[in-house]
């Protein structure tokens, strides 16, 4: 299950990337040529550009704190594991000794 | 596409995705700055010459313009304090004075002075002025129509 879920996030973040990288500048080239042909007046562009912008701040934001919240409970279970196998180490390694001793 | 070239690519999207938004932000920023700005900034009309004896009404507008505006539209009106008797000022009869920023050249500090006939049947007494103006505004890319406009000019008819 969490393998799945990993590799959705790292997709996810792939894609985020991808946004990232190419919308700002096809979304300025795009409404420069739309505003210097006149198909689309300057205002209407601003009011696009700032609700897409709105959007993908609100989008990203609850995605970012979805995805945070995620790791931690991974990162916390990893931890709680470890913490778990070392406790373990630790008594094997105290009941070898032990049996070394009585030998 | 090997490993260096999409590196390449990479990086040159970085670059050209930031400086994209840096343009979008500060285009964005100085349309907000445009859009609320008004034509005259510390603006006021008064009249010079009052109380008016002559024929003539000389105006002064002073203030400072951060946009090149061009005036399309303007409406100015008269009304007695007494009686409240309105007189339409015809600005078909406008004479310059003085005009050391003419409207749409550049911008700065105004100081336009102009003169106006005394309108038909204007009686001696106080007058209030309103003058409503209308401009095409230009900056940058940017381009709209803006209103200003002055109330209480105090003119005096003798």
């Amino acid at each position: 299950m969490d393998k799945v879920r990993n590799e959705r996030i790292t997709k996810q973040v792939e894609r985020w990337d991808l946004f990232a990288r190419t919308t700002p500048t096809l979304f300025l080239l795009t409404t420069l040529i739309l505003i210097l042909f006149d198909l689309v007046p300057l205002e209407y562009a601003f009011y696009i550009g700032l609700t897409g912008f709105a959007i993908t701040a609100v989008t990203w934001w609850w995605w970012a704190i979805f995805t945070i919240r995620y790791l931690i409970t991974v990162l916390s279970r990893a931890s709680s594991n470890l913490s778990d196998v070392t406790k373990e180490m630790t008594k094997v390694k105290k009941e070898l000794t032990e049996l070394k001793d009585e030998r | 596409m090997n490993d260096r070239l999409f590196k390449i690519v990479k990086a040159a999207t970085n670059v050209a995705s930031g400086l994209s938004m840096a343009t979008l932000i500060i285009l964005g920023v100085s349309y907000i700055g445009f859009q609320n700005a008004f034509v005259f900034n510390n603006a006021g009309i008064s009249v010079t010459n009052n109380p008016v004896t002559g024929g003539q009404i000389n105006f002064i507008l002073e203030g400072n313009r951060r946009h090149e505006c061009t005036l399309k539209r303007v409406h100015s009106d008269a009304y007695n304090d007494t009686t409240g008797e309105k007189f339409e000022l015809d600005f078909a009869r406008k004479i310059y004075i003085r005009s050391n920023d003419y409207l749409g050249s550049n911008t700065g500090v105004v100081d336009h002075q102009w003169a106006m006939p005394v309108p038909d049947g204007m009686r001696p007494g106080v007058y209030r002025i309103s003058l409503y103006s209308e401009f095409d505004c230009v900056y940058l890319l940017f381009k709209k129509t803006k209103v200003q406009m002055f109330d209480n000019i105090s003119l005096i008819i003798e």
